[in-house]
């Protein structure tokens, strides 16, 4: 009997936490499922080596002070636009140089994170990156950098949903 | 009446010469009876005769004084510690309601166990958050086409330790549009 009782105690315990597990991931995939729109911040930063003033704005983006960032002794906030993304829709960013960036949501994975296509060409051009897929967590930047502009270089950095920023 | 069983010892009994001299006497006398009794028992006599030679043989070549003195040399010699694999402890097994309880008490230790396990992470009141550290954080390249461009993809620590991609990509200025 002893031997009974423990094996329904045991079904009723693993049977509650497999009930458990499956409402969270229903819960998660659902919340992947209905997330319609996620607003994003273009940071578009001209960085140069000669000593200059780091944008206070940018003390906080202690990314931007180690390599290959570090290198830098000047950054000027140029443009901070904000927009929304939509999954499966681009929404553009025009860079000072003429190149647009395009950002697309593909989806949010399972942990929560963002599945983003970014692009960066000239108009109905392909010359500076063509692909470019990250995953991003909710205020975590990524970032591309190298294009040559006014003795500098741009620096883009793309957060998604800056509002659960901690940067 | 005897049985096969006990006729048996009695004849090992009588080979080794184990047996009171009546029983001894009466036993010679049961083989001596017979042909085949007579025979085993020349045979008996030839073979405890060559163990006694042999036995004789041994004894005299091993000096037991010099052997003893050797077991009692090892046996008071310190202990030296060897260094030897330790081998995996072997399993007892627990019989009748011991062994069911200590299996019930593993089934619910477990079960307890995984209960909160999957109740505290997998949770829906535990949906990613920032901070968790069991949460995914930063952000990471999974694809990348550098056209006719070479770049470099690195990766540098964000405020907070997450790892942050950046994808660096050298060009010429383009002028614009």
């Amino acid at each position: 009997m002893t031997l009974i009782r423990d094996l329904l105690l045991f079904g009723v315990l693993l049977g509650a936490s497999t009930a458990s597990a499956q409402g969270s991931s229903l819960a998660r995939s659902d919340r992947a499922a209905t997330v319609s729109r996620v607003p994003a911040e273009v940071l578009v930063v001209l960085a140069k080596e000669e000593p200059g003033e780091i944008d206070p704005q940018l003390k906080k983006l202690t990314a931007l002070r180690r390599p290959p960032f570090n290198s830098f002794r000047s950054m000027q906030i140029l443009s901070r636009p904000k927009l929304t993304l939509t999954p499966g829709k681009d929404a553009l960013v025009s860079l000072p140089n003429g190149r647009r960036v395009k950002l697309t949501l593909l989806r949010v994975m399972p942990d929560g994170r963002y599945k983003v296509k970014a692009a960066i060409n000239r108009p109905d051009k392909s010359d500076y990156l063509p692909l470019l897929q990250v995953v991003a967590s909710a205020g975590d930047p990524f970032f591309v950098a190298g294009q040559t502009y006014q003795g500098g270089t741009l620096v883009v950095g793309v957060i998604v949903d800056p509002k659960k920023t901690t940067q | 009446m005897q049985s096969a069983k006990t006729e048996d010892e009695k004849l090992q009994m009588f080979f080794d010469g184990e047996l009171a001299p009546e029983e001894e006497a009466a036993v010679r006398r049961s083989l001596e009876a017979s042909p085949e009794g007579s025979a085993q028992l020349r045979e008996w006599e030839q073979l405890r005769v060559a163990m006694r030679s042999v036995s004789a043989e041994w004894a005299g070549q091993i000096d037991s004084d010099a052997l003893f003195a050797r077991i009692e040399a090892d046996l008071s010699a310190p202990v030296i510690p060897i260094d030897r694999p330790v081998p995996p402890p072997v399993f007892r097994k627990v019989p009748g309601g011991r062994e069911r309880r200590v299996w019930g008490a593993a089934a619910i230790g477990f079960a307890a166990a995984a209960a909160i396990f999957l109740a505290v992470v997998a949770s829906p009141g535990s949906a990613p958050q920032k901070g968790s550290p069991d949460i995914a954080r930063g952000s990471e390249v999974l694809e990348v086409d550098f056209g006719a461009n070479t770049g470099t993809i690195f990766e540098v620590e964000g405020g907070a330790g997450e790892s942050l991609a950046v994808v660096w990509i050298d060009d010429e200025e383009v002028g614009l549009p």
